[in-house]
C-alpha cells in the first residue's frame, strides 16, 4: 500500500494521542509533586531511626520484617543522593509539568475539534515540555547514582514521547503552510 | 452517527481519567513509605489525598452512572452489532470496577482502625472497631478489583485508539467541548 505524496498528518489523531499522553503525564508530574512535598530533607528517616514494623501492619500489608526496615532505607536513600538543589528543581519541573501537561490536554481537544488558534499553542506547548523533560534528565544526571536509577529512563522515555509530538506539530505545521500557499 | 454530547459529560470523563490514573500511580510508590508509626509520618499526606480523590471518583461515578441510565430510559433501543455489545460491556464494567475499588478502598480504610476524612472537612462513618480481618478482606478486594480495572482500562484506551485510527468519527465526540 503506498501513501499519497505530501500527506497531511490526520490533526484528530495528533489531537487524540496528545491528549491521552497529556493524561498521563499529568498523573505522573502530580504525584512527582507529592512524593517530592513528601520527602522533605531533615525529616526522621534521616535521624537513622529504627523502623516500627509493628506485626500486625506487617500482615496487614504482606510484608516481611527486613521488606519493612528497608522502606525507610528507601527514604533515606532518596534524601542522601538528592543535593540540596534538587528537591526545589524537581518541584518546580513537576509544577511546570503539570500545567504543561493541561495545555497538551487543551490543545489536543482543539486539533480534534480543529480550531485554527491551535498551531501556535501545540507548538509552544509541545516545546516547554520537551525543555520540561530535558531539564529533568539534566537534574537527575547531577545526582548520586541511587536516584539516577529512578529518574533517567522514565524522563528518557517522556522526553522522546515529546520530541515525537513536536515534530509531528512542526511537520503539521509545515504542509498546512504548504497548502495554503 | 449520535449528536454532540453535553460538555459537563465530556468534562467529567476526562476529570475521572485524571483521577483515576493518578490514583493508580501515587498507590503505587506511597506503599513503598515507611510504615506509619509515631516517627514516620511519610504515609499522612498521600494516603489522604488518595482517599479525598477516591472518594470524589465515587461520587461523580455515581452521578455519571444515574446519568447514563437515565438517558438509556429516554432513548429507544436499537439493535447493536458485535462491537457494540462489546464497548456497552466494557462500559459497564469500567463502571462496576471503579465503584468497587473506591467502596473497597474505603472500606478497607473504615476498618483499620484510622479515620477516614474528605477533603479535611467531613469524616466519614467508621462502620466498626479496628478490625484486621475486614481491614485485610477488604484491602484484597481493592487490590484485585484494581488490577482488573487497569486490565479494563487498556482496553478501553485500545478500543478508543482503533476508532481514531479507523477514523470512524466514533470517539471524536468525547473530545467536543
Amino acid at each position: 500500500m503506498t501513501e499519497p505524496q505530501g500527506t497531511v498528518i490526520d490533526s484528530k489523531w495528533l489531537g487524540i494521542i496528545a491528549v491521552l499522553f497529556g493524561i498521563l503525564l499529568l498523573a505522573n508530574h502530580g504525584n512527582e509533586l507529592l512524593k517530592q512535598s513528601v520527602l522533605t530533607p531533615g525529616s526522621v528517616a534521616e535521624l537513622v531511626l529504627a523502623a516500627d514494623c509493628r506485626v500486625d501492619e506487617l500482615e496487614e500489608e504482606g510484608l516481611s520484617q527486613q521488606e519493612c526496615e528497608l522502606m525507610v532505607s528507601n527514604v533515606q536513600i532518596a534524601l542522601a543522593s538528592s543535593p540540596q538543589w534538587f528537591r526545589p528543581a524537581m518541584l518546580w519541573l513537576s509544577a511546570l509539568g503539570i500545567l504543561f501537561a493541561i495545555f497538551s490536554i487543551v490543545t489536543g481537544i482543539a486539533f480534534v475539534g480543529g480550531r485554527k488558534m491551535n498551531l501556535t499553542m501545540a507548538k509552544f506547548c509541545f516545546a516547554a515540555l520537551v525543555a520540561v523533560d530535558l531539564c529533568t534528565f539534566i537534574a537527575a544526571v547531577n545526582t548520586g547514582p541511587l536516584l539516577r536509577v529512578n529518574y533517567l529512563w522514565p524522563t528518557l522515555l517522556w522526553f522522546f514521547i515529546h520530541l515525537t509530538f513536536f515534530a509531528m506539530v512542526m511537520s503539521y505545521s509545515t504542509s498546512i503552510e504548504r497548502a495554503n500557499n | 452517527m449520535e449528536g454532540p454530547l453535553p460538555k459537563s459529560k465530556v468534562i467529567l470523563h476526562w476529570l475521572t481519567a485524571a483521577a483515576v490514573l493518578f490514583l493508580f500511580v501515587s498507590s503505587w510508590w506511597m506503599l513503598a513509605l515507611p510504615l506509619p508509626s509515631e516517627n514516620f509520618t511519610y504515609r499522612e499526606l498521600p494516603f489522604q489525598l488518595h482517599k479525598n480523590i477516591g472518594i470524589t471518583v465515587l461520587i461523580v461515578v455515581i452521578v455519571m452512572i444515574a446519568v447514563r441510565i437515565k438517558s438509556k430510559m429516554n432513548k429507544p433501543q436499537m439493535a447493536k452489532t458485535r462491537l457494540e455489545k462489546l464497548a456497552a460491556l466494557d462500559h459497564v464494567l469500567t463502571y462496576f470496577l471503579i465503584t468497587a475499588c473506591c467502596l473497597s478502598g474505603y472500606l478497607s480504610s473504615s476498618f483499620s482502625g484510622w479515620e477516614t476524612t474528605w477533603w479535611w472537612l467531613v469524616n466519614l462513618p467508621t462502620w466498626s472497631a479496628e478490625n484486621d480481618e475486614l481491614n485485610i478482606l477488604f484491602s484484597d478486594i481493592h487490590m484485585w478489583t484494581c488490577w482488573a480495572l487497569l486490565a479494563v482500562i487498556a482496553l478501553h484506551i485500545g478500543a478508543a485508539l482503533y476508532h481514531t485510527f479507523r477514523n470512524d468519527e466514533a470517539i471524536i465526540k468525547m473530545f467536543r467541548l
